[in-house]
């Protein structure tokens, strides 16, 4: 007993050494007092007090660190910016479609979170650390695409190379496309207020289809970021245990293919299509995999239907996210898998739709009433 | 329909311990065995009570012989005015729960001894 209090009492002064220095002395006050409580189970009872507390503590840090990830998510932003003017001459026509997908990613991670604060689609950042995690390290990532095709360019001689030279025509079309989508989706409202969602939705989707065709990356990187802030918002129907399952998978899938990239990679481009075949056939096992995993985290409790529903669509949420981030880290590698950005989400949403359906008919049988892990749960 | 308080029925609890005497400096200890309440809950309390200027703390200013510089706790001026109006606003039976009586402390403090 002795031993566990002064084992505990280390923990407390080390746990209480990570708060700010505003919060510390709480903790060690906890500490200071410990001495006056009596010996054996009070004593233990009051350090494992003051653990609670640290860990309470922990959480307001927990926001400090995320502030700090946004802040250093906005210095890379700008970086990026200054590098896209600095990097490739300026004759280059390519170098200002770079300079306009690059203020468009950065727009796009400033002007969503603002609009998400408004509207609640975007934002609130959700409280789990998952979230947090996720939408610093996604905003990170987008940046990192910026700096990659900045990257890729600078070493290409001036000419007609990538998606093609800056178009003031197009960029032009797409911004009246998008104002044409806001205002049918304004009158649409106005005119019809019951109109089903799904007629919102098809208009939506009509306009992202067409400007995606004309001004392909903008559009690619105005919904990544938008995805990103929505999975990671407090109002996002992506469960926290499957945004962490999605989340991972995506990156063992994408880490796993890229080195399969690597070491296939030939100056002949001779095993293009078998590098096409493990990307898709990866992605679409993992997702599912990622499905089966998320659909059988989530509580089993109430109507069996509506279990089995939550279930598979937290499969396919799962696949989703795991398909996206692979996508993501592969054209941070390799710029021409940005067809990935599309078909990746695409294939873990069927991936992950499929092992979440599984998943839902053949949940995991529970833990027997005798388990120590049962136990140990039902007491805390 | 009873009145809804800013305090939950701890930090009224509390409120009421740091108002019996409120130019003596106490202890955490001592107020957890006045309260009832653990450490867990009593410092979260300490440290809200803290940041809205209700309480103030400090540390000991002597160092005693045998034990560590304790952390001391009183109410402010704004805080007594505070947990003064905030006790008076309480309803009668939940206003004898928040007052801290020593006899009917509960057991678990009880049996820690002084």
């Amino acid at each position: 007993m002795e031993q566990l209090t002064r084992i505990l009492t280390g923990i407390l002064h080390k746990a209480a050494r990570m708060l700010p220095p505003g919060r510390r002395e709480w903790a060690e006050a906890v500490a200071a007092e410990a001495g006056q409580v009596p010996p054996g189970w009070p004593r233990l009872r009051w350090l494992a007090g003051g653990l609670r507390l640290v860990a309470g503590e922990a959480t307001m840090m927990r926001k400090t660190v995320y502030w700090l990830g946004i802040g250093a998510v906005a210095a890379t932003a700008a970086w990026v910016v200054w590098l896209s003017w600095r990097t490739s001459p300026a004759a280059d026509a390519q170098t200002v479609t770079d300079r306009v997908r690059v203020l468009v990613g950065v727009a796009a991670l400033v002007v969503l979170p603002w609009v998400g604060r408004r509207r609640g689609w975007f934002g609130p950042v959700g409280s789990s650390l998952t979230a947090r995690l996720v939408r610093v390290a996604g905003c990170a990532a987008v940046c990192g695409l910026g700096l990659t095709v900045l990257r890729m360019d600078s070493h290409l001689a001036p000419g007609p190379h990538g998606p093609g030279p800056f178009s003031l025509p197009r960029e032009i079309a797409a911004l009246v496309l998008l104002g044409i989508a806001a205002a049918a989706l304004a009158v649409v409202k106005i005119r019809w207020p019951d109109a089903d969602a799904g007629v919102m939705w098809a208009i939506t989707g009509v306009a992202g289809l067409l400007v995606l065709f004309t001004v392909p990356l903008q559009a690619l990187v105005i919904g990544l970021a938008a995805g990103i802030f929505a999975v990671t918002s407090r109002r996002s129907p992506v469960a926290d245990a499957s945004l962490a399952v999605g989340v991972l998978t995506g990156l063992a899938v994408g880490l796993t293919i890229a080195l399969a990239i690597y070491e296939l990679n030939t100056p002949t481009d001779r095993y293009v299509d078998l590098m096409l075949l493990i990307t898709f056939v990866a992605t679409l096992l993992f997702a599912a995999f990622a499905g089966v995993a998320a659909a059988w985290l989530l509580p089993g409790t109430g109507d069996p239907q509506e279990v089995r529903m939550a279930r598979t669509n937290q499969g396919l949420l799962a696949g989703s996210v795991a398909g996206a981030v692979c996508g993501l880290l592969l054209t941070n590698f390799f710029v021409v898998a940005v067809f990935m950005m599309i078909v990746g989400p695409l294939l873990g949403a069927g991936g992950g739709a499929l092992g979440g359906a599984v998943a839902a008919d053949h949940p995991p049988r529970s833990l027997p009433g005798r388990s120590w892990a049962a136990g140990l749960f039902v007491r805390f | 329909m009873s009145r809804r308080t800013a305090f939950s029925a701890q930090t009224l609890a509390l409120l009421a311990a740091l108002a019996t005497e409120p130019s003596v400096w106490r202890h955490g200890y001592d107020l957890a065995r006045e309260t009832g309440l653990k450490s867990g809950t009593l410092y979260p309390i300490l440290v809200r009570l803290a940041d809205r200027e209700i309480v103030e703390a400090c540390w000991e200013e002597d160092q005693p012989a045998g034990r560590p510089r304790r952390h001391l706790y009183r109410l402010t001026t704004e805080g007594l005015a505070t947990a003064t109006a905030a006790l008076a606003a309480v309803p009668a039976p939940a206003a004898r729960a928040a007052r801290p009586d020593r006899a009917a402390a509960p057991r678990r403090l009880a049996r820690e001894g002084p």
